[in-house]
């Protein structure tokens, strides 16, 4: 994106052995990068593309979904490369499908944009550094998650037991990933997550060696801006639950390939151990997804309110604390797996703290917004919107983290319905509102307000459609991972498939309104959102020149946060 | 390409003469039961060995559900109605939780709504400074704090009632997941086992080997939800399951039951299930375990105590509280049927 | 970047990688720690394991508890395998003895290996093994049928334990699993298990 703009310059002439903003050749730039800004840019674009493929990988779901019956799935099992697929391999085309989507949208769509796109973009920017700590492992990390992404991709097309492609669910549970998936299809898509991983923790090092040691003379911890915040805790929760995972999928891998039994009974192994290192690991994960969101909103709010955040510390301490509790809370996940009644009780307990500070969170937006002056700009529409669905996701939340309850909902769509509010409308809302937001900061060009806003409604009504419904449907009692249903379901399945197309209509208006911007979009000004903006990101041209900072911005005592 | 774990289901039939011996029974003895002659097409083979071996020991026609109960509705948007102790109070939690949930949303979007009519840029053009409020802060701290203490007290004894071990003398049943079928032993009555698969849909590809057409018997359920051979269980007493599987992890979940327990490989999990009235309660595999992870429905079927002796004493081995087995001839004609009865089909077609 | 932020960058980096490592290691860590956390409190339903010399010093309480006996083969092993006894009431802290029996269906010589769990889950922790089949491989050649004792017993303080005060008849549960198969002779070269099946 910042290819198209360098008329901008914050800074022309601070040290001499520079060129005016210079740029390295066309492929040094692209791919041996090691400018934060550039890398961003390419996550984001990355992500874009691999959202775009997991969300073809949702429609082909949906369509197959929006009545009983399989219709569609031997069509879509040829394109994985069957001929002429038996009704086995039909049926596993369902089970990559399901997996793909999972993983693509957890590991390379979600926390590539949200953490190596707009944290990497913005991170440095707030904090008032020249660039991350160490660039060029910055670029490592990019290229690890690529490679990843390429490898799972591959995956789809090698046989994986039944069919091809690896049809393990993404949470890759022993022994059906095991000794139940021969074929070298989980392999490849176990080798991905080793990928996507090693990139996620060199780059959380990085983050969090940038954020400790790079901030600006007077950027104290407690004047961080709040999304930085966000990406720092993030950034200790990729650190310590990652390596947790790579340890469990390794051990996997050698249970598959080298006769370990790490996790299979026959020789002593247990697969419920599996699953709890995987949890370990996957519940702070969902907090690696949504907590540099809450950051995003918070800084959203706060300047299309003209009001600093209401509670900077709590909000700050908020988020930690949301850290901190989800390394202790995994077994929420495995509450139907035959854990002592105790375990259950202690668990069910852990996990409804987590509504504290979540609850925290909501409410200070809430309070960051009483008494402002509310401009309702792209934007600020989507952090609204945001906070509403993020609420709904959340109290489903609440009715799942109890162990009683949870036993007629586990595994149904009640379940789909409430992660895909915290993470679908979640955490891909507030990527949205992050890029309404910054992306003429990034592009230097203006996006259509209109645009962004016909963008919001049709999305919003779209995403409601999909998933509301999917309450119904696991309250009846439909479980997950079903390519195919009882007739009593398909009312609100067919809702929801009509839903998936508003939804993606939406995602076409976003993309006219990208084409818009770069065509025809007004040259963004430094400060573009005007007085509540306040982070250092505004005192910098639009786009920022290629070096930022060279002369190091001094933080005063009035800074906001 | 013998991908060796797929075939198992082979080598278990073959392995296993007294299993296959049990399934054969249980398939042929609907038709057997049901006295009408006009047995399906697909049905001929079971049909011609119920017939020889016609006993007086017991009796058993399956029971039709009731629609709506037991099964998910058509557009339904609740949970399903509850036959169980358990199931009525997790119902009562639920409902109360639904409250607690919905009146905290209602309460997000009224500030919300309110924040955006009084606080925009034209009804308030200069914005506040305020950022703090230390009671404020405490006050939406320790409300959320009493609200989860609220609902953490009834969940938490929800949890303690469903564990509650069963007692010494509950009669107990032994469920194993199979990819892709459950199969049900009774050690209690004289350890006969019954092997149940999804009935084939019309128009679709066979599952398993799925004997009929699901609405071939005045007595099928819903199309993916109804099976060959249900788990016959006496209502109102406690039953202790026990679950485990003999591959990968299934999970035996019965909705209307408020009951999910999953099935590990090399374990046993364990749960005390009440059933409250007769019926027939439907629930379906509830953990990914392959490519027909949806075709491996449950089918419970409650009966008084009177009706399920005589269910167990139609099969071989069958006795209740050391009553005299049936007469061993009655299982002599079976033998011919146990290849194709056997749920091996997959197996067979994977296994070269 | 001057020099001394680009080494102060290098400790943080290297104190966080280390963290990471050290994560990594107990990811790994956890396979033998989890297996100790299970035997140590009985998390998951597993057993304890006595010696004689402690088994010795256990009293009689008597009370009695039921004790139920499941035994399974994994899916494919061609081995016939069920408790000789379903059921067994046991007065709590006395030694008791349990039969299973197992029957080799096959042609050929194979080696099993048996996982087990306890439920109710609570009752594991005080449920002792002084000598078991589970605790060895158990090799049987084609058609060979044995009969495998597990000396056990209860240990009285289950009586004090509020968790367990309403479980009546705790379950002992086997599986079967294959460890390795051979021709005829014992001793063969192990074949893949998976090649059991077909």
């Amino acid at each position: 994106m910042a290819t198209t703009a360098d008329h901008f310059q914050a800074h022309p002439e601070d040290h001499s052995h520079h060129d005016h903003d210079h740029k390295p050749a066309f492929f040094a730039r692209w791919f041996m990068s090691t400018n934060h800004k550039d890398i961003g840019t390419m996550y984001l674009i990355f992500a874009i593309f691999a959202g775009i493929v997991g969300g073809l990988f949702s429609g082909m779901m949906r369509v197959e979904l929006a009545e009983p019956g399989i219709q569609y799935l031997d069509t879509f099992a040829t394109w994985f490369g069957a001929v002429n697929p038996d009704f086995n391999s039909t049926l596993h085309t369902w089970n990559v499908l399901i997996t793909a989507h999972g993983l693509i949208m957890v590991f390379f769509m979600v926390m590539p944009a949200i953490i190596g796109g707009f944290g990497n973009w913005f991170v440095p920017l707030m904090i008032g550094a020249p660039d991350m700590a160490f660039p060029r492992m910055n670029n490592v990390s990019f290229w690890l998650t690529f490679f990843g992404f390429i490898s799972l991709l591959f995956s789809a097309f090698v046989p994986g037991g039944t069919g091809n492609g690896a049809g393990t669910g993404w949470t890759v549970y022993a022994p059906l990933s095991t000794s139940g998936s021969p074929g070298p299809a989980v392999d490849f898509g176990i080798f991905a997550l080793h990928l996507a991983g090693a990139g996620s923790i060199t780059g959380a090092i990085n983050f969090i060696t940038t954020i400790l040691n790079m901030r600006a003379p007077g950027m104290t911890l407690h004047k961080m801006p709040l999304f930085v915040w966000s990406v720092l805790v993030t950034a200790f929760l990729l650190l310590l639950s990652l390596p947790v995972l790579a340890a469990a999928i390794t051990m996997l891998l050698t249970d598959r390939n080298f006769g370990t039994t790490f996790f299979d009974a026959s020789g002593g192994g247990d697969p419920v151990l599996y699953q709890h290192l995987f949890w370990f690991f996957g519940h702070p994960e969902v907090y690696i997804m949504i907590l540099p969101g809450f950051g995003i909103i918070s800084q959203i709010v706060s300047t299309f309110s003209k009001k600093p955040v209401f509670g900077y510390l709590g909000m700050a301490y908020a988020m930690v604390a949301i850290g901190v509790v989800g390394f202790i809370v995994w077994a929420h996940h495995m509450y139907a797996t035959g854990l002592s009644v105790n375990t259950k009780m202690y668990f069910t307990a852990a996990t409804m703290v987590i509504a504290v500070p979540t609850g925290v969170k909501i409410f200070s937006w809430i309070a960051t917004m009483w008494g402002g002056s509310i401009e309702f700009k792209s934007p600020m529409v989507w952090a609204i919107g945001f906070i509403f669905l993020f609420t709904v996701g959340g109290v489903t939340g609440v009715v799942l983290a109890n162990g009683g309850v949870d036993d007629v909902l586990h595994d149904t769509y009640y379940v789909v319905a409430h992660f895909h509010y915290v993470l679908s409308l979640g955490a891909v809302t507030a990527l949205f509102a992050g890029f309404y937001y910054w992306f003429p900061k990034m592009s230097g060009r203006m996006h259509s307000e209109f645009l962004s806003h016909v963008h919001f409604w049709v999305f919003f009504v779209g995403v409601n459609m999909i998933f509301f419904p999917m309450h119904f449907l696991g309250l009846q009692g439909m479980p997950r991972r079903y390519p195919d249903y009882a007739d009593a379901y398909t009312q609100w399945n067919h809702v929801a498939t009509i839903g998936y197309m508003v939804m993606a209509a939406s995602l076409v208006v976003w993309f006219i309104n990208i084409i818009y911007a770069f065509t025809a979009g007004k040259r963004a000004a430094d400060n573009y959102w005007g007085e509540g903006a306040t982070t250092l990101e505004w005192t910098l041209s639009s786009p920022p020149p290629f070096h930022q900072f060279e002369t190091l911005p001094v933080i005063g005592e009035t800074a906001h946060h | 390409m013998t991908s060796g774990k797929t075939s198992f289901g082979l080598g278990r039939a073959v392995s296993s003469l007294a299993l296959s011996l049990a399934a054969a029974l249980t398939t042929a003895l609907p038709a057997f039961a049901q006295e009408a002659p006009a047995a399906p097409s697909a049905l001929a083979t079971g049909a011609a060995n119920g017939a020889a071996q016609a006993s007086g020991a017991g009796s058993y026609t399956p029971m039709a559900p009731t629609p709506g109960i037991g099964m998910p509705v058509d557009g339904g948007i609740g949970l399903q109605e509850q036959f169980s102790k358990v199931g009525e109070y997790g119902h009562a939690i639920h409902h109360g939780l639904l409250w607690v949930i919905g009146l905290i949303t209602l309460f997000v979007l009224l500030l919300l709504v309110i924040v955006a009519v009084r606080f925009n840029r034209r009804s308030n053009p200069i914005a506040s400074k305020t950022s703090h409020n230390t009671l404020l802060e405490v006050v939406w701290t320790l409300l959320p704090v009493l609200i989860l203490v609220g609902i953490a007290v009834p969940s938490i004894d929800l949890i303690a009632k469903q564990y509650k071990p069963a007692p010494k003398d509950a009669l107990t049943i032994k469920v194993t997941g199979n990819q892709w079928f459950w199969t049900y032993g009774y050690p209690d009555n004289g350890d006969f086992e019954v092997i149940s698969n999804m009935l084939n849909v019309p128009d679709a590809p066979v599952i398993n080997n799925g004997v009929r057409e699901v609405g071939s018997q005045p007595w099928d359920g819903p199309s993916q939800l109804e099976v060959d051979n249900r788990m016959v269980v006496p209502v109102g007493e406690p039953i202790r399951l026990q679950i485990t599987a003999a591959d990968v992890i299934h999970s035996f979940a019965i909705p209307s039951l408020w009951f999910k327990l999953d099935a590990v490989p090399g374990r046993i999990n364990e749960k005390v299930l009440v059933i409250e009235k007769p019926g027939v309660y439907y629930g379906q595999c509830s953990e990914l375990c392959g490519v027909k992870h949806a075709y491996m429905p449950i089918a419970i079927e409650a009966l008084p105590r009177d009706k399920y002796n005589a269910w167990v004493l139609t099969h071989a081995g069958g006795e209740i509280d050391g009553q005299d087995k049936p007469a061993p001839a009655t299982a002599a004609p079976v033998p011919t049927a146990d290849a194709s009865e056997a749920p091996v089909v997959d197996a067979t077609a994977e296994a070269e | 970047m001057s020099a001394g932020r680009a080494s102060s960058n290098r400790k943080v980096a290297l104190m966080a990688a280390s963290a990471a490592v050290a994560m990594l290691g107990l990811g790994f860590a956890s396979v033998p720690l989890y297996r100790i956390f299970c035997q140590v409190t009985g998390f998951g339903g597993t057993t304890q394991r006595v010696d004689e010399a402690r088994a010795a010093t256990v009293q009689d309480s008597g009370r009695t508890m039921s004790v139920r006996f499941d035994a399974n083969v994994e899916r494919g092993m061609p081995w016939e395998f069920k408790p000789l006894q379903r059921t067994d009431t046991v007065t709590i802290g006395g030694r008791d003895m349990a039969l299973f029996w197992a029957k080799n269906t096959s042609d050929k010589t194979i080696v099993g290996t048996a996982s087990f769990n306890v439920e109710p889950e609570q009752a594991a922790r005080y449920f002792n093994k002084v000598q078991c089949f589970c605790f060895t491989e158990q090799t049987l050649k084609p058609g060979e049928e044995v009969r495998m004792p597990v000396l056990y017993y209860i240990d009285p303080a289950i009586l004090n334990d509020v968790n367990n005060k309403d479980v009546e008849q705790i379950t002992l549960s086997y599986t079967f699993h294959v460890t390795s198969v051979s021709d005829g002779d014992a001793g063969g070269k192990a074949l893949d298990q998976a090649g059991t099946g077909g």
